[in-house]
């Protein structure tokens, strides 16, 4: 079979069996989206399929019930019980038409109009009267005739079986009983269910005398059942129609074998044998449609009826020759209907095979170091022998895992063939690096989103030949594939030279989708807006082709490479193409570790997470241009590179010994792993460093999960097990113990010490007109630029820059402060909407981490207050009257300010958001807008907060957390007395109306969404408004 | 592995009667229930975990398979083995997690009559009610029976420790 469509019927099976249930459970919970789209995603991949394999069939199928699914997604149709069964039955004969496929590679007759009507007006009307389907509509197919209907317990008796044959005297005998054994145990969970139909063995006994007794009177057949008397035909008969009807193939196939002693039985002896049985079956009072169906499985055992009557006619053909020749023929049949070149391994298994080969490794070298110690030995050529082949297995079964990326682009070339021709497009796929190795895993996770890529590059990227040749480029498209490695990741291209996304056309789409509102838009650069095409429900195409454009295309691959750990990007220029580009791990299971030493005891460390290694000498020895450890108020640092590296010992980390046992040691060489974790890069002291391994990880047991230090542990080559450090953890730990040493000892004093407000946040630190530095929140800042001082006009008083094609106002950071004459201007640009104003400032000193704690109040124009800013009292500025003085209209453009509200600090709030971004963001901005800001990053600590005793105007609280959700938040805070007069403002990115709803149940006073910075302003504005107004 | 010591009435297994592997600690004779057990190892290298919890020893490979092993003295509170004596380790599983519990010796098979099972005594060491099922009264001791579950469950306790 084509190794295309082989592929195909597994996964559209695999497809079909998740939708089956999904939709069921859909059924029982309308509103999940999540199921919703799980459906919906896979039945467009089987149609997308389907319509390159040339099904039309199965395409029209897919495509009417895919019709309803999308009215379901969009919320133009309920989910009602009528129109999922239609679904299910669409379904349904999804599966029938692949069983016809699976049998005879071709699309089976039939016709589906009505079907496909039945859908299409659920789609357009709603619930269209549906039609019940007949009970048993597949007729003549009869693929799974036991399935769904019941089974009546321990009906299907071996011995009975058995029996039989065993009373079946005959020439042949003891080779039946043979072939029996393997059918029989085979035969364990077979169905009763066309056995109970046709009357039970009672019934069959019946028939089985029969059928033996006409078959002597039929002058037809009477010939080639000569050589048998009744009582073995009846046993034959008996024997095959018990098997039949049980559903046991293998059973049956072996009685057909015997059924007919005598040469020269076809097909056409065959036909009238049918006839016999149905006429004997019918008499019986066996029900004729049951009859029909009774007969139709006769046509399992026909071959192989009719071939042992052939193997009859070779006149020397013994019994082990038949054997044989059934054999054979079995195996043929069980080949036809699983033909495939490979066969799916689960990767549990594969992981186990491969836990054993390392042993069988280990055991192999311990016996290799045995003999080497024996002179002369025997063992010696075998043991070299086992020590081969233990080598070539092990190679091996790594290399079950790792495949190349190529596996993965093996049909990319025909499905991009295909499309030329369904689009009338040229198009050449080029394809690099297919040979870049991967885990299997890995692979079969990215297959379906580079495919779907793929498809879209060719359908919505590359322009028709003639509209390329009208742009000035080649009339071929071309879509490149590239492949390659890059510091422990694959980097996947995906790049096509086609019309490019256009921001523009994207833009309406977003509007009209609902995704974002126009003025959010404007605010966006294109490769923002570009980046909507990952938004799910979205979708590119202008019309819903059959090839794509259902807006599941770009959702699923970014969903599902993000599963593997990976990212995606993309780079866009109209006009010119696009090109994605996917980064993902090269495996999930083995990475390259670097083995230290710490106290006598190994670890391993991800090679990904060191950037080198460097030795240093002890202080005493080291010459010029050594690298030695330096202590700065106690804490170790090296010298790299006109750098300080903060240092962290291993030994001390890990609790061997503490560091006056590290100073008080025989000094002695170190060695430093340097590493990074995101921005921080520390070093870390190790005793000793011995080689790279590849190393297997696995995970810590669930009660070592707690130990950050670990990311798992793994198994050596020498059979010993270590634990597998996580620069990550050890990061974290160095950070807390560096900043605070006493945090470790009182964990939940910390907390709360944390949680009121001290954490810190980069301060950009300048000075302009007084000596003394000011200071402002960097979040706050959108640029900083360098203004050339003749760029500086004045009109209508006021100062003003040309800068980005308008007219930018300038204002002076200090009335005492003056321009320079020449030369440039430092500006702080900030950003308000559309208002857009520069800051002159004489010196841009530094961008610090630090408190912004403002100790004193100002009532100065443009002063906030001061604080201590790096150990020097620091003004900090009040943008909003920066802004107010150089845009007169900006306060009143404010629906409502903020500022002008309310007080300065006399409101307390609270931020509860998992996510530090929100937070870093959010809280400076309250904060100069004189709020009392505290924020915490969970539920947890907020409630903490509340059982200390903490008072709170108002409380800010994201949705999705992990542990604690907001609602769930809510309500406990709704319960309880302490703050039940709490206002509760939601943040979160759920923004559909649901989410709201669901929101102002759980007892939020407001709804706000995280992306819209404004309407948070407004709505923190009009919640103050009221709270004032009712003081 | 052929520590265990089979005694006769174990094929017996009469009716109302259940078996226990014992094992030896600080002197005490501690009973398993004989299906928990999955191996019985002598002496193994096992790799210490810094900063996990005192009462897990380490972790050591079995055949290609990482157990954790628990060190069941101080998880009983006894104290712990003396210098230079090798600890053997009785492998069972919990939430299909492999454990070893580490303990001096492994005793022997025992078929204990239902009857001569009792619930603990109400003023038993915290450490061992905690994970003790209950008690046989054997003739010349006591054998308490541990419940290897709640043994393993750390997920309660993890905090705490």
């Amino acid at each position: 079979m084509d190794d295309l469509l082989n592929e195909f019927l597994t996964e559209t099976g695999e497809s079909i069996d998740v939708v089956d249930v999904e939709l069921v459970k859909l059924e029982q919970d309308p509103n999940n989206k999540e199921v919703l789209d799980n459906i919906f995603r896979l039945v467009h991949t089987i149609k997308g399929t389907c319509g390159f394999l040339g099904l039309p069939r199965l395409e029209s199928v897919a495509h009417a019930s895919e019709n309803v699914l999308g009215k379901f997604r969009d919320g133009e149709l309920q989910v009602s019980e009528s129109s999922v069964t239609v679904i299910l039955e669409s379904l349904d004969r999804i599966k029938e038409i692949l069983a016809g496929l699976e049998a005879t590679e071709e699309e089976p007759d039939g016709d589906d109009t009505d079907l496909i009507n039945r859908l299409d007006a659920i789609a357009e009307g709603g619930d269209a009267p549906v039609q019940q389907v007949e009970p048993d509509t597949v007729d003549g197919e009869i693929i799974d005739p036991g399935n769904g209907r019941s089974l009546k317990a321990g009906e299907v008796s071996l011995e009975e079986l058995e029996a039989v044959f065993a009373n079946t005297p005959g020439p042949d005998d003891s080779v039946g009983q043979d072939d029996q054994s393997p059918a029989n145990s085979s035969a364990t969970d077979s169905n009763a269910s066309l056995f109970d139909r046709v009357g039970g063995e009672d019934t069959l006994a019946v028939a089985a005398h029969l059928i033996g007794q006409r078959v002597d009177t039929d002058t037809k057949l009477k010939k080639y059942f000569e050589g048998t008397n009744q009582e073995q035909r009846k046993g034959r008969f008996m024997g095959l129609m018990l098997a039949l009807f049980k559903d046991d193939i293998d059973a049956a196939d072996a009685v057909g074998r015997q059924l007919v002693t005598v040469a020269g039985f076809g097909e056409a002896q065959f036909d009238t044998m049918l006839e016999l049985v149905k006429s004997v079956l019918s008499e019986c009072q066996v029900k004729s449609g049951v009859v029909d169906e009774a007969v139709m499985t006769f046509e399992l055992v026909r071959e192989a009826v009719i071939n042992a009557s052939k193997a009859v006619a070779q006149p020397k053909a013994d019994a082990a020759g038949r054997a044989k020749a059934g054999a054979k023929q079995q195996g043929a049949a069980t080949e036809s209907r699983r033909s495939s070149q490979s066969i799916r391994v689960s990767v549990d298994l594969l992981e186990d095979l491969m836990n054993m080969v390392s042993e069988l490794v280990l055991t192999r070298n311990q016996l290799l170091q045995i003999t080497r110690n024996m002179d002369n030995s025997e063992l010696g050529v075998p043991l070299q022998r086992l020590s081969q082949c233990t080598t070539e297995l092990q190679e091996n079964v790594m290399k079950t895992r790792m495949q190349p990326i190529g596996n993965a682009w093996a049909k990319l070339p025909r499905i991009v063939r295909d499309l030329t021709v369904d689009l009338d497009k040229k198009i050449e796929l080029e394809m690099l690096g297919a040979d870049t190795e991967l885990d299997r895993q890995v692979l079969e996770l990215i297959k379906d989103p580079l495919t779907h890529m793929v498809r879209n590059s060719a359908d919505h990227g590359i322009e028709m030949p003639a509209e390329r040749i009208a742009a000035g480029k080649p009339e071929v498209g071309s879509i490149t594939l590239n492949a390659y490695h890059e510091g422990g990741h694959i980097i996947i291209q995906i790049k096509d030279d086609g019309r490019g996304i256009s921001a523009e056309k994207l833009s309406g789409k977003i509007v009209e989708k609902g995704l974002a509102t126009e003025d959010e838009l404007a605010n966006m650069s294109e490769a923002q807006i570009q980046k909507f095409i990952f938004h799910p429900g979205f979708s590119m195409a202008e019309k819903v082709t059959s090839v794509s454009g259902r807006g599941v295309g770009m959702d699923v691959v970014r969903t599902n490479i993000e599963k593997i750990g990976g990212t995606i990007d993309m780079v866009s220029t109209i006009g010119k193409g696009s090109s994605f580009s996917i980064k993902i791990p090269l495996t999930l299971a083995i990475v390259a570790g670097l083995i230290v030493k710490a106290q006598n005891e190994r670890y391993a460390i991800p090679q990904i997470s060191v950037l080198e290694l460097v030795r240093a000498t002890s202080a005493e020895k080291a010459g010029e241009n050594d690298h030695k450890i330096e202590l700065i108020n106690n804490t170790p640092v090296l010298r790299l590179r006109n750098r300080l590296l903060p240092l962290v010992f291993l030994n001390e980390m890990l609790g061997f010994c503490t560091r006056e046992d590290i100073e008080a040691r025989e000094t002695s060489d170190d060695f430093i792993v340097v590493s990074q974790v995101g921005a921080f890069t520390f070093g870390l002291v190790v005793d000793q460093v011995f080689d790279t391994e590849e190393i297997v990880v696995k995970p810590v047991a669930p009660i070592l999960k707690d130990l950050d230090f670990y990311s798992g542990n793994t198994i050596l080559g020498d059979g010993s097990v270590i634990m597998i450090l996580d620069p990550n953890g050890i990061a974290n730990k160095a950070n807390s113990s560096v900043s605070d040493a006493a945090a470790e000892e009182d964990n939940e004093q910390n907390q709360v010490h944390l949680a009121s407000g001290d954490e810190k946040e980069s301060v950009l630190v300048f000075v302009a007109g007084a000596e003394h530095p000011k200071a402002v929140p960097l979040s706050l800042v959108a640029r900083l630029e360098e203004i050339s001082v003749d760029d500086i006009e004045q009109s209508d008083g006021r100062l003003m820059v040309q800068y980005r094609d308008t007219l930018m106002p300038l204002v002076l950071a200090d009335p005492a402060m003056t321009l320079r004459e020449k030369g440039s201007q430092p500006v702080l640009v900030f950003t308000d909407r559309q208002f857009t104003m520069g800051l002159a400032v004489d010196e841009i000193l530094d961008i610090v981490e630090d408190e912004l704690d403002i100790k004193l109040a100002s009532d100065k124009n443009g002063v906030v207050g001061s604080a201590v800013i790096n150990g020097k009292a620091s003004e900090v500025i009040d943008v909003t009257y920066f802004l107010g003085k150089a845009f007169p209209d900006w306060l009143a453009s404010k629906d409502m300010s903020i500022e002008a509200g309310v007080s300065r600090g006399s409101e307390r709030l609270l931020i509860v958001d998992d996510s530090d971004f929100f937070r870093n963001m959010l809280r400076p901005i309250l904060k100069v807008a004189g709020y009392n800001v505290t924020a915490v990053n969970c539920a947890e600590a907020a409630l903490k907060l509340m059982e200390s005793g903490a008072m709170f105007d108002f409380i800010i609280s994201d949705i999705e957390m992990p542990d604690m959700s907001g609602h769930e938040f809510a309500r406990a805070i709704r319960e309880n007395s302490k703050w039940e007069d709490v206002k509760l403002i939601a943040l979160s990115a759920l923004t559909s109306e649901k989410d709201i709803n669901r929101g102002f149940e759980a007892g939020f006073d407001d709804y706000v969404a995280k992306f819209d910075k404004d309407t948070l302003l407004r709505s923190l504005s009009q919640q103050f408004k009221i709270q004032g107004d009712a003081a | 592995m052929n520590d265990i010591v089979v005694r006769d009435n174990m094929s017996v297994a009469a009716t109302g009667a259940k078996d226990f592997v014992t094992v030896h600690l600080a002197g005490q004779q501690v009973g398993i229930p004989v299906l928990a057990v999955h191996d019985v190892l002598n002496a193994q290298q096992i790799t210490v975990i810094p900063r996990a919890p005192d009462w897990v020893a380490g972790v050591l490979n079995l055949r290609g398979r990482i157990v954790t092993a628990i060190d069941l003295r101080r998880r009983l509170g006894l104290p712990p083995l003396d210098e230079g004596k090798s600890s053997m380790s009785v492998v069972v599983e919990h939430n299909e997690d492999p454990y070893s519990l580490q303990i001096d010796k492994v005793g022997e098979v025992l078929s204990l009559e239902n009857q001569l099972f009792e619930k603990n005594p109400v003023t038993l060491d915290a450490h061992w009610r905690e994970v003790s099922i209950g008690i046989y009264r054997l003739k010349d001791q006591l054998l308490p029976i541990l419940d290897v579950d709640k043994l393993l469950a750390f997920e309660s306790n993890s905090k705490a420790a």
